[in-house]
């Protein structure tokens, strides 16, 4: 059957208004790209400056420069430890902490609208209207996807002039942000990993009572990412185009394979049963 | 006509037979009953006819459309109160029912507006219109459900327990309202309850069901009738009087004679207006003086009691 897409934008403002109006839902959305967007790079920017000031960690700099990939060693050398320093957490180490963004805010829209509905007994009804599992996947999907596309996209805009401003007098009158590496971030690997959530989400939402047990178990797609941060840090693993591209094709098709596994697993009758 | 026909509906989960092959059948503008103790079947049968649920085997047709192939077309036909009132706390009353008005197709927005100021004001919501129904009380979120399940006009109405979990004042403002609706919005009812009263005052018929399976089919009357045998009269005197049971007896048509101190009960297997002018007339020639003669009808409640338990001894 066709899939009406009214439908589906039903759902999806149903959902949004129920979302916007749940601080339980919107306060981390709000928080963790505040945390990400401006404090982090403000004190990122200050702190260094102070301290290297102090003629402290001017060896450790150079240490660590030591460690990473040549391929950012040759875009910093031309500059001061400062800027280097900077221009390294700020562009380099900080990249991967933005995949926590879609993660975080597309499962917790998704879980509460998947699961959160079961919890408050509300899908009965939902359930019993004329509105086909298609339907109804695509406007939950879709209200759990374009919220969590929009913080990120936003988080990332406000990170860019925050750290253009700031880091304008330092690079010279130079901005260090956009460049390719996060433009395929944000506009490849976070939607890539947004829609990995959702379908898990999905795929376990028949199976969870409620709210918190959809994000305990999402959480466990965090633990890539941490690895993701800590080898950027350790110079382990490097996040340059290369890598994100070939990254952005295996999350594709685990995408895929999820979401026809959550779209299999998502019955009207077993997430009914489920409830009682 | 029959609009609801179901032959051998059966719904296990794993191995637990929750309707074990139903079949009944329910006329255009009937109020029908699923009477049943919890876990009875009475929600998994509404779910099954509301193609909520896939049966194990067995058919039903609403309306001609079979539950297996018109699911889609069945929802649209159908409203549905759920066992919980199914509404979304933080969105306004008007909110919920312009949500389930859209999702049931109503998309022209008068027509969506004019109905839900129609039902919102039969049901005394109106003036809470834009409060979220999460400060609601059980009472208004029950009549706001009922609304919402009557947004779309449906000819059949599912009730899924209406009156469960209610103080005695809100359910009989629902029963109420109910009775008021069948007749107003002129649309068949399922009702499930296990809540005799609900039966008795609101369907026209009943079918008691346990464990799944039918055990009696009828009007609350006629169920009655099935397991009492007797009609009973109460005759009520002002003094007590002598040899009454042997002036009785002589009656044809009486049966068995009861005698308290000023009360008299009459068993009769005959209509009761049949045999009262005779019995009353004995009496006064006799000396008595009649107070009051009141035909007591033999309850659902004893006859629910009776068929559940008669059915318990046989299993």
């Amino acid at each position: 059957m066709e899939i009406r897409l009214e439908k589906a934008y039903l759902i999806f403002r149903k959902d949004w208004k129920e979302i916007s109006r749940n601080w339980q839902v919107i306060l981390p959305i709000i928080a963790v790209p505040l945390v990400l967007t401006i404090v982090l790079p403000v004190i990122m920017i200050y702190l260094p400056g102070a301290v290297y000031n102090q003629g402290v960690y001017t060896g450790d700099v150079t240490e660590f420069i030591k460690n990473i990939p040549s391929e950012v060693r040759s875009q910093i050398s031309m500059m001061d430890s400062r800027q280097a320093m900077i221009y390294i957490v700020l562009t380099y180490l900080f990249a991967p902490f933005f995949l926590i963004i879609p993660l975080m805010a597309s499962s917790v829209i998704a879980s509460d609208s998947f699961a959160g509905e079961k919890e408050r007994k509300t899908i009965e009804a939902l359930l019993a209207t004329p509105i086909s599992d298609d339907e109804l996947l695509l406007g939950k999907i879709l209200v759990s996807f374009i919220p969590s596309m929009a913080v990120t996209i936003l988080s990332f805009t406000v990170y860019t002039i925050v750290v253009d401003v700031l880091t304008y007098d330092i690079f010279y009158g130079k901005y260090i942000l956009p460049n390719t590496t996060w433009l395929l971030l944000i506009f490849g690997a976070a939607p890539a990993v947004a829609f990995a959530t959702i379908g898990l989400i999905v795929a376990i939402s028949a199976r969870v009572k409620g709210f918190r047990e959809a994000q305990e178990i999402s959480g466990v797609l965090i633990i890539p990412i941490v690895m993701l941060i800590a080898g950027q840090a350790t110079g382990a693993f490097f996040l340059g185009i290369n890598t994100l591209v070939a990254m952005i094709v295996i999350l594709i098709i685990l995408d895929i394979m999820i979401f026809y596994i959550g779209k299999m697993l998502f019955e009207r009758e077993k997430i009914l049963v489920r409830l009682d | 006509m029959s609009i609801i026909v179901a032959h051998g509906l059966t719904k296990r989960f794993g191995g637990l037979t929750a309707v074990d092959n139903l079949s009944f059948e329910i006329d255009e503008g009937e109020v029908f009953g699923l009477l049943g103790p919890n876990g009875a079947g009475k929600t998994t049968t509404i779910r099954l006819l509301a193609c909520l649920l896939i049966p194990t085997k067995g058919e039903a047709e609403i309306f001609g459309y079979s539950i297996w192939r018109d699911q889609l077309r069945i929802r649209e036909i159908t409203g549905i109160l759920t066992e919980n009132p199914c509404l979304y706390e933080r969105l306004t009353a008007y909110e919920n029912m312009e949500f389930f008005a859209e999702a049931y197709n109503i998309t022209d927005p008068r027509e969506r507006s004019i109905r839900i100021r129609e039902l919102l004001e039969f049901f005394g919501l109106w003036d809470r219109r834009h409060d979220k129904v999460g400060k609601f009380s059980k009472g208004m979120k029950q009549k706001l459900a009922i609304a919402r399940a009557l947004v779309h006009r449906p000819p059949i109405l599912y009730l899924d327990e209406p009156t469960s979990d209610l103080d005695p004042e809100s359910s009989k403002a629902i029963r109420d309202l109910i009775k008021k609706l069948s007749e107003r919005e002129q649309c068949t009812i399922l009702l499930s309850t296990h809540r005799l009263e609900d039966a008795e005052k609101l369907c026209n018929k009943v079918m008691i069901i346990k464990e799944g399976r039918r055990i009696a089919l009828g009007s609350p009357s006629q169920l009655s009738m099935m397991v009492n045998e007797y009609n009973i009269l109460e005759i009520r005197l002002r003094h007590p009087l002598n040899k009454v049971e042997d002036i009785l007896g002589e009656i044809n048509g009486v049966d068995r004679v009861e005698i308290g101190k000023t009360v008299i009960r009459v068993e009769t297997k005959r209509d009761v207006e049949e045999v009262t002018p005779t019995i009353v007339r004995h009496i006064v020639e006799a000396g008595g003086e009649v107070l009051s003669v009141t035909p007591i009808r033999p309850s659902l409640e004893d006859a629910y009691l009776k068929l559940v338990k008669e059915d318990g001894d046989k299993a």
